[in-house]
Formats: C-alpha cells, sequence, structure tokens
C-alpha cells in the first residue's frame, strides 16, 4: 500500500507554481507547456527509463461542493505529477532529470523554489518537498521492468500471429518454423526487436513475418 | 487537455472531507490489505481495468510549501486526491465500478463531504463530473496495450521463453506435442492488439487535428530545411 | 416489487416479439416531413392504427385483451424529424447526444467503414435534401394483411399532400434501386411454413431479455433475466426501466429521459440497420476452413462461431451435434405430442415437458465453460450476452450481471430477400436488425463497439465477433479476422485457429430512432408539446 506496491512505485507530487505578477499568470504559462509538449512516443516521458504511464495537470483551486459545504480557496496553483514507474524513487528521479533534463526545466520553470535545481541531486531533493504520500496505491499490473514488459508485448502479439500462421503444420515445418520464429524474436534480447516505449503503431519491421524467408510476398 | 493516451484514460478527482473523518478514510486504506477489506480489491482485480489507480489523503499543512514568499494554505478541509489510469472511456469505467463494486467506492469516497453514494448512478455520475480535472499531459508507455494485454503479454514471455529453454527435442514429433501443449497452456492470451477503438467522437476529432498539425509541422520543417 | 407497466400507452413492439407471434411478414416505410402542421395531421390520422402492448385473446388465454389483428402499425421518429414536427428547443436538447448525433455521425463509434459506410447505404438514406424523419413499420399475419395495412396509410398520406414525403431508395431484388419501401418476411421451408432462420442458416431470435412487468411466462426468467445470487434458480427480472423510459432501471433510478416527463414515459429508443449477410463469404469460409483444417467440420466451426448449434441449441450446453440434434428433435416431438394429446392429462405432461425443453435454448451460464472449451469465448453469443462470465468465475462483482446487466438488447426484426442463390454475395439478402432500449449509447453502440469489433472485456485483445465484426482485409486482399476455439485447459490439444475471416456483414442503412408512447403521440400530433 501506500507508495509501493509489487515492484511499482506510485508518486505524486504537488509542486506550488510561482504567484501570478502584474505581466504573467504562471500557472497558465505551466498549462500551455504542458499543452504543447509532444505525445506519445514523442513525449519527453518516453524517455525517461521505467516509466509506465503518468501525468501532468494544473491545480488551480479546489472545487466549492455547494452549500451547506463551506467554501474555501488555495493561496497557490500546483503543478500535479503522477507518475507509476519501475524501481524506487531516487534512481527513477535521477533517470528522469539525465534524460531529459531540458524538458524538466521548462515544465517546472514556474514553480516555486524550482530555479535552486541544479543538479540530479537537487531535483532528487526538490520532488521529496513536494510529494505526498498515497493512502492506497493499486497496481492492477506487475510492476516489472518496462523492458521486461514492452518486450513482452512484443512477444506475445508476434507468437499470436506466429500460432494463426503455422496451425496444422506438419512436424517437421512446424519446428522449422519455430527455429527461424525464435532467431527473428530474440526472446532474450530487451534491446531489440520489441516495442518502443509509448508507440501508438506497429511497424512492419516488427512483424516477425516480414522477416521469414517464405513470406517476402505479402510485403512486396 | 488529454485525458486519453492509446487505451488508458487518465481520470484525476480532487474531493474534500472534514480532517476528522479523513484519519477514517486512512484508516480504511491502511487496512487494504486486510481480510475484510480485501473482497473490495478482488472486485477491482477481476475488473481488471485499471493499471494502476492512487487515493492520496493531503491535509491542509500536507500541502507543500517551500519558500518564505509562498502563502501559507488557509483551507480547513483535508483532501482527497484520486488518480487512476484505466481502460476505455469515462462512461465504461464509472458505469462498471458502480456496478461491480458500490461497497467499495462507497467505502473509498467514505464520508467525502456531499457524496452521494455510487447507486444511482445519475448522482455518482454529477458528482465525479463536478469534481473531475482534465489531464494536461498524459503518457502511457503502451498505448495499444491494455491491462488485460499487459498480464496476458507477461504470462505468455514467461512460458515461450520455458519452452525454448527446454527445446532439446529429440525428434519433430515431440517437438509438436509440447508445442501443442505450450499452445492449449497459453491460448486465452493469443489475441492481436491494434490501436484503440475510438473513446469519444469529440476525442477523435481532437486525434485527428493533432495528426494533422504534426504532418503540418512536419511538411513545414522538411521545406524549410 | 410488483411492476406494472401501463401497456395501453406503450408501443406494441417494445413488449411484444411479432415474429413470434405468427407475424412472418413487415414492411419499413420511412417518410420525410415537409411541412410541421402535414406532419402534425399524419401522426394525428395514424394514431389509431398504432398497435399497443395490450395483452391479445388468443385462443387459449381468453381471460383478457384485445383481439389479435391481422397486421400492426407502429411508428419511431428520429431527431430531425422531432424538429420538423415543431418539438421545442428545451425538449431537443433534453434528448441524449447519442441519439441527436444519428447513426451517420455515430460511424467510427460503430466501425461502419468501407462497405458499410454510410455512402454506400442504400439511396433512401442519402437524399441530399430530404432527411429521414419517421419510420412506420407494418407487421402482418400474411402478404394480403400488409398491403391492407400499407393502402391505409397511404391514404393517411394523400390527406396531408405535399407536407410529407415517402421516400424512395430502398434496395431490393435484381439490382432494384428505388423502392418506396423495405420488404421484410421469414425465411420459408419448402412446404411453405415460416422458419425462425436467417441466410446464414442459424436459428434466430431465441434469447431476448425477460424484464418486469410484461406478464410473460415468469419461467422463462431463466437464462433470460439477469443471473442472480439471490435467487434460488439462479436468476432474476431486469428492471423495465433498462428498456423503457420512466421505470425503475438497473441502476435504481429511473433512467436519463427527454423532458417534459410525458413525452418520455412509456417511450423508448429504437435502432434500425439494414444488415446485409454475405452468404457465399460464409459458406465458402466455412467450406475451406473444415477443408484446411478437417479436426471441425462445417456445422462444428458454425456453431463455434455462433455459440449456438444451426438449429438454435447452445452449444456450451450440448457440445457435440448429435447432443444438439437429439435436443432439438426431443422438442419437436414433444410439440407434437402437444398438439395431438388426446386428454387433460396428457396435455399437461406434454405442456410441461415442452416448457422444460424450451427453458433449456436460453437457460445456461457459462460458469461451467470458463475455458471456453465448448463454447469459445470470443463466439456470437458470449460476446452479445456474456451471462455472468465476466465476472470470471470469482464471485466478486456486487451481482454476477453487473458489467452485463445494462447491456442488454431487446431485439426486434426479421430477415430480408432470398439466399437462394448461394454462389454469389451481392444479392439482395439479410437481416433487418432493430434493438430497443432506453440508452443507445450504453446499450446498442456498447455492445456494438466494444464487444462485437473488440475484446478487451474478455480478454482478447482487439479480437472482433466472428459473425458481425468488421474484419478488414490483410495486403493479399484476404479477410485479416481471427478466432480461436479453446480447448479444455490443461489438456495436450492445441487450440484451433481461423485465419483470414472476411466480413461477413455489410451494413447498408440505418438510424437512430425514438419510439414515443401513445399519450407522447398524441402531444407531438396536437403540438402541445411544451416544457414550461
Amino acid at each position: 500500500m501506500g507508495n509501493i506496491s509489487k515492484n511499482a512505485y506510485g508518486m505524486t507530487l504537488l509542486c506550488p507554481i510561482r504567484q501570478d505578477d502584474a505581466a504573467h499568470s504562471y500557472s497558465n504559462l505551466t498549462r500551455d507547456c504542458l499543452e504543447t509538449l509532444p505525445l506519445h512516443d514523442n513525449s519527453p516521458m518516453a524517455k525517461v527509463p521505467n516509466t509506465y504511464l503518468c501525468r501532468l495537470y494544473v491545480l488551480d483551486d479546489v472545487f466549492y461542493q455547494g452549500a451547506p459545504a463551506n467554501e474555501e480557496h488555495l493561496k497557490s496553483k500546483y503543478l500535479v505529477f503522477c507518475t507509476n514507474f519501475h524501481g524506487d524513487r531516487d534512481t527513477y528521479l535521477r533517470g528522469m532529470w539525465n534524460a531529459v533534463q531540458e524538458d524538466v526545466k521548462r515544465i517546472w520553470g514556474y514553480c516555486i523554489a524550482f530555479d535552486k535545481v541544479k543538479t540530479a541531486g537537487d531535483f532528487v531533493a526538490y520532488a521529496k518537498q513536494c510529494q505526498v504520500t498515497n493512502s492506497l496505491f493499486f497496481n492492477g499490473s506487475d510492476g516489472g521492468p518496462l523492458d521486461e514488459q514492452l518486450k513482452a508485448l512484443y512477444l506475445r502479439q508476434e507468437f499470436t500471429r506466429f500460432a494463426f500462421d503455422n496451425f496444422g503444420k506438419s512436424a517437421v515445418e512446424l519446428q522449422q518454423a519455430f527455429r527461424e520464429f525464435v532467431a527473428i524474436v530474440q526472446p532474450d534480447n530487451l534491446q531489440t526487436p520489441t516495442w518502443a516505449p509509448g508507440m501508438t503503431q506497429e511497424t512492419q519491421q516488427l512483424q516477425y513475418s516480414f522477416h521469414t524467408a517464405a513470406r517476402k510476398e505479402e510485403y512486396a | 487537455m488529454s485525458n486519453i493516451a492509446g487505451k488508458a484514460y487518465a481520470m484525476n478527482v480532487v474531493t474534500p472531507i472534514k480532517w476528522y473523518r479523513a484519519w477514517i478514510n486512512r484508516l480504511i486504506f491502511w487496512a487494504g490489505g486486510l481480510p475484510f477489506f480485501s473482497s473490495h480489491l478482488k472486485g477491482l482485480t477481476t475488473l481488471s481495468l485499471i493499471h494502476y489507480a492512487r487515493w492520496a489523503l493531503v491535509s491542509p499543512r500536507q500541502f507543500p510549501r517551500l519558500d518564505e514568499s509562498q502563502p501559507k494554505e488557509t483551507i480547513k478541509y483535508t483532501y482527497m486526491f484520486f488518480f487512476s489510469n484505466f481502460n476505455g472511456s469515462w462512461n465504461q469505467y464509472v458505469d462498471s465500478f458502480h456496478m461491480a463494486i458500490p461497497a467499495g467506492l462507497d467505502l473509498f469516497w467514505h464520508k467525502n463531504i456531499k457524496y452521494p453514494n455510487s447507486i444511482p448512478l445519475q448522482p455518482f455520475h454529477s458528482y465525479i463530473n463536478h469534481n473531475q480535472i482534465w489531464t494536461n499531459h498524459y503518457y502511457n508507455a503502451y498505448p495499444l496495450a491494455t491491462s488485460n494485454d499487459i498480464k496476458a503479454a507477461i504470462a505468455v514471455k514467461k512460458k515461450l521463453k520455458k519452452f525454448i529453454e527446454l527445446n532439446n527435442f529429440d525428434s519433430p514429433e515431440l517437438f509438436q506435442k509440447e508445442y501443442n501443449k505450450l499452445l492449449n497452456d497459453v491460448q486465452e492470451h493469443l489475441n492481436l492488439m491494434e490501436p484503440t477503438p475510438i473513446v469519444s467522437l469529440s476525442a477523435e476529432a481532437v486525434e485527428k487535428r493533432r495528426t494533422a498539425d504534426h504532418h503540418r509541422f512536419r511538411n513545414r520543417a522538411a521545406s524549410s530545411s | 416489487m410488483t411492476v406494472s407497466l401501463e401497456l395501453h400507452d406503450i408501443q406494441g413492439n417494445v413488449v411484444k416479439g411479432y415474429g413470434r407471434q405468427h407475424f412472418s411478414f413487415a414492411r419499413y416505410i420511412l417518410f420525410a416531413i415537409h411541412d410541421e402542421r402535414a406532419g402534425r395531421k399524419f401522426i394525428r390520422n395514424i394514431l389509431p392504427l398504432i398497435t399497443t402492448a395490450t395483452p391479445w385473446k388468443t385462443c387459449d388465454n381468453d381471460s383478457g385483451g384485445v383481439p389479435k389483428p391481422e397486421a400492426t402499425t407502429n411508428i419511431a421518429f428520429t431527431y430531425h424529424g422531432l424538429k420538423c414536427l415543431g418539438l421545442p428547443e428545451s425538449s431537443l436538447h433534453s434528448f441524449p447526444t447519442d441519439f441527436s448525433d444519428g447513426m451517420r455521425a455515430r460511424r467510427d463509434i460503430l466501425g461502419d467503414h468501407g462497405k458499410s459506410a454510410p455512402e454506400n447505404w442504400d439511396p433512401v438514406w442519402n437524399h441530399p435534401d430530404k432527411k429521414v424523419a419517421i419510420l412506420v413499420s407494418i407487421n402482418g399475419q400474411s402478404t394480403v394483411a400488409i398491403e391492407n395495412r400499407y393502402k391505409e396509410i397511404q391514404k393517411i398520406l394523400e390527406g396531408v399532400k405535399s407536407g410529407m414525403e415517402q421516400l424512395c431508395g430502398h434496395r431490393g431484388e435484381s439490382g432494384a434501386e428505388d423502392l418506396p419501401y423495405q420488404e421484410a418476411s421469414a425465411i420459408f421451408n419448402e412446404q411453405g411454413d415460416p422458419t425462425p432462420k436467417e441466410h446464414f442458416g442459424y436459428t434466430d431470435g431465441i434469447s431476448n431479455p425477460f424484464f418486469k412487468g410484461t406478464g410473460k411466462n415468469p419461467n422463462l426468467v431463466i437464462g433470460s433475466g439477469k443471473p442472480s445470487r439471490d435467487n434460488p434458480e439462479g436468476w432474476a427480472p431486469i428492471e423495465p426501466g433498462e428498456f423503457l423510459l420512466g421505470y425503475r432501471d438497473e441502476s435504481q433510478e429511473t433512467p436519463k429521459a427527454p423532458t417534459p416527463p410525458l413525452l418520455a414515459k412509456n417511450g423508448t429508443f429504437m435502432v434500425y440497420r439494414k444488415l446485409h449477410q454475405n452468404v457465399n463469404s460464409f459458406d465458402t469460409y466455412l467450406s475451406n476452413q473444415s477443408t484446411k483444417h478437417p479436426e471441425f467440420n462445417e456445422e462444428e466451426i458454425a456453431a463455434k462461431f455462433a455459440g449456438r448449434w444451426r438449429n438454435g441449441a447452445p452449444i456450451t450446453r450440448f457440445p457435440t451435434e448429435e447432443e444438439a440434434d437429439n435436443f432439438v428433435k426431443s422438442v419437436k416431438e414433444t410439440k407434437k405430442a402437444l398438439d395431438n394429446a388426446k386428454d387433460a392429462i396428457e396435455l399437461e405432461e406434454a405442456e410441461l415437458l415442452y416448457s422444460v425443453l424450451l427453458s433449456q435454448y436460453s437457460a445456461f451460464n457459462y460458469d461451467e465453460d470458463l475455458d471456453g472449451s465448448r463454447c469459445p469465448v470470443g463466439a456470437h453469443i458470449r460476446r452479445c450476452n456474456p451471462r455472468g462470465s465476466l465476472e470470471y468465475g470469482t464471485k466478486a462483482y456486487a451481482t454476477p450481471g453487473a458489467l452485463t446487466n445494462r447491456r442488454r438488447l431487446l431485439r426486434r426484426g426479421l430477415p430480408y430477400g432470398d439466399s437462394s442463390d448461394r454462389s454469389r454475395d451481392d444479392g439482395n439478402h439479410g437481416i433487418i436488425f432493430m434493438t430497443l432500449g432506453a440508452s443507445i449509447s450504453r446499450q446498442f453502440e456498447f455492445v456494438q463497439q466494444q464487444w462485437i469489433n473488440y475484446g478487451n472485456d474478455f480478454k482478447a485483445a482487439n479480437e472482433k465477433d466472428p459473425l458481425l465484426g468488421n474484419h478488414g482485409v490483410d495486403k493479399l486482399g484476404r479477410g485479416n479476422g481471427k478466432m480461436l476455439f479453446q480447448k479444455n485447459k490443461g489438456s495436450d490439444e492445441s487450440p484451433y485457429f481461423c485465419s483470414h475471416i472476411p466480413r461477413f456483414v455489410d451494413m447498408h442503412g440505418g438510424e437512430y430512432f425514438f419510439l414515443p408512447s401513445i399519450t407522447a403521440l398524441h402531444f407531438i400530433g396536437r403540438g402541445t408539446v411544451d416544457g414550461t
């Protein structure tokens, strides 16, 4: 429970944004920055190791529930960062800083005290100050390393294709085809071939049959 | 606005609760691992629509204050932040949860100000709608996969690798026999993943505009270089 | 809690499946409205012909009710139609978006692409300046009855002159493109008797949801109601608000409905879809697949696709063709015994046996078949009504049908055309699919999008319904549908794979309609709908 479940970590940060001044709304600038980030495999978060799913939003205020509830408002606006990843928090934050430092600086650029963040260590210390503890963290997945998960998705997809393609083959043909399949998909190689983080479409090159000797005509 | 990334939907709900009640909720969540509670989590697991979800109770003094220049928060309520990463549309999710685990939802939102209970549906819909915050950037490492797909993939990978490791079959016939066993063992996982069905017409329209803008941007970049 | 529905106020097709009650013929007529007053006059004049849900006197039940008519008539409106009839904006805006969008606008949700795309629908749906406003459906016990009723309606239409127009453009036999109505009828056997078959040879329309207040035989709740842990038989009737506005629904409230309440109550929404069946593709696929992979024969593959043998027996209950045949044979024999009973004792015995046998068509769950080794997880009927199977044997939900009870479809409609020439796909044959429910998006659209054209709820990724799925084509032009028939889990047997499934069904046109109560029809006809 809390922040960790089955090797997955759920980190929640509430990062206070600077108060507006006469010329700028820093919360609007932050939101604009978030809204114009590239998406999916082009998102900076795709480069951050072991990120499963994450989101950023600007919390302008809390909601009034109507009478008889009390009306109250926040004094600051917050950049909320909610991320789900594999491994421990500090390694993750360092990995994030090292991978996409420039994007981090842009995204958090209007947050209070972020101007003091200069190193990966500073970023970890900053994040700890902004972190709120989860009361309950539910992991509906497995919490393994992301590259293992992506390779698993790739293998399941290609093995499904293989099973359909080779149904009814003779034992000899089947064994041959399977050897060729294993050589193409390289089950132990986490680097390649595999799915890319944030990938929205499969390329032809990812399909195992693209690389078999017999099935070239399909891809003519 | 970007609550959708492939097959995942990001829901954010922030709701107030009286501070002295929040301690009961903390206790409820703390008890999450205990048997009387696990039936609700079993419902969540069986629904199998969630990658990750979390609840964070934040009291007024727990709102981070990093600097003297930042005004102190003067709110009185404690706020419950809920974050979910689920597969399917908003309606599908809310409808499924309210039918499948109404008691669990009522426990999670126990005594939140003006929480109407999860049954009937329309007041519950209104409550969530009123308190939902739209995500500004949502990233999903596997837009083509649901939580079910990931679990299935991990099972297939494990079994396939084990099969390959044992693969010193003396004859093709023996290979085939073992291969068939493997197929039987993973039969419930042999389905292809493709892009998500559209979540709504408006989400689809946004997606189309974004793709068009992206192409235009790329073409312009290509022609100017 | 006993619920009584206001049967005199509800249109008959909501509660009665006409096809099951010897109405073997139907005619569907579409109209445009050019003038509001003419449209309202048409409604007022057709009102006396509208069939309600009032029970019919039958030979074995003369306790009450009205005589069974030779022909029935029902009327429904598109959003555009309600607008043409002058409904106030406040009422129009209170209708749900699915309905006001209309089916064409929602094609990307429904997967109506390629040959099923709106531009390829029957021309009646594509008049540039004449949009469909009204659907009138006639069901008849004979073609003569249909024709007579049709003539009465023509007369009413003449009475409003140019203010309304019957739209032509239904496709029909021998390439006809401009027919003034859509004909439908049961498929008749060689003896000239109507059959419950559709063009792929399946017995259709077996299972329809059983909901409270219809006055139907309570034994039918088994398998047709909702799965329940509270009832000893394991089934309970569904709340009527799933199918009718103004009544309690499965979320324990009255469903969201347009205003004012008198406009909505006892009404419901209706989906109309003309589904063309590619009979040649279907026959050819079964024959090729069973030749190439003879572990299953054509009948068995057809049964695994549907979840029912073509004779109607559910495969999860009757896993072999022989069992299925014996079952259907005993149903027929018992029916004969019932018809020929010589005395009261024989009659009673036969009746009891017959009702027990009949219930077996629907009285099943998938609890004993979780692995799908009898009825595949992706089979058509298991997708469209998963019963309690989405609980995956865990009892983890408040009720076993938690994910199913709000997605039930009340199906109406009949086959159309003739498929005796099986050598081609492009003849005139298919089914007029109609489904009724309180929410188009929650019920029909959800089933169509999530359960027919997608598979995540069944843990089957993007796999589609083999029969109705909108399968695409691969680079070599072959169908790209896939399906796997599971085997006994833990046995050494390989599952059975079907690749290259082509699209067996194309959509040829349709729309979303509102099916008002008799009360609402009066208000609409008089032009007195007012939400203030």
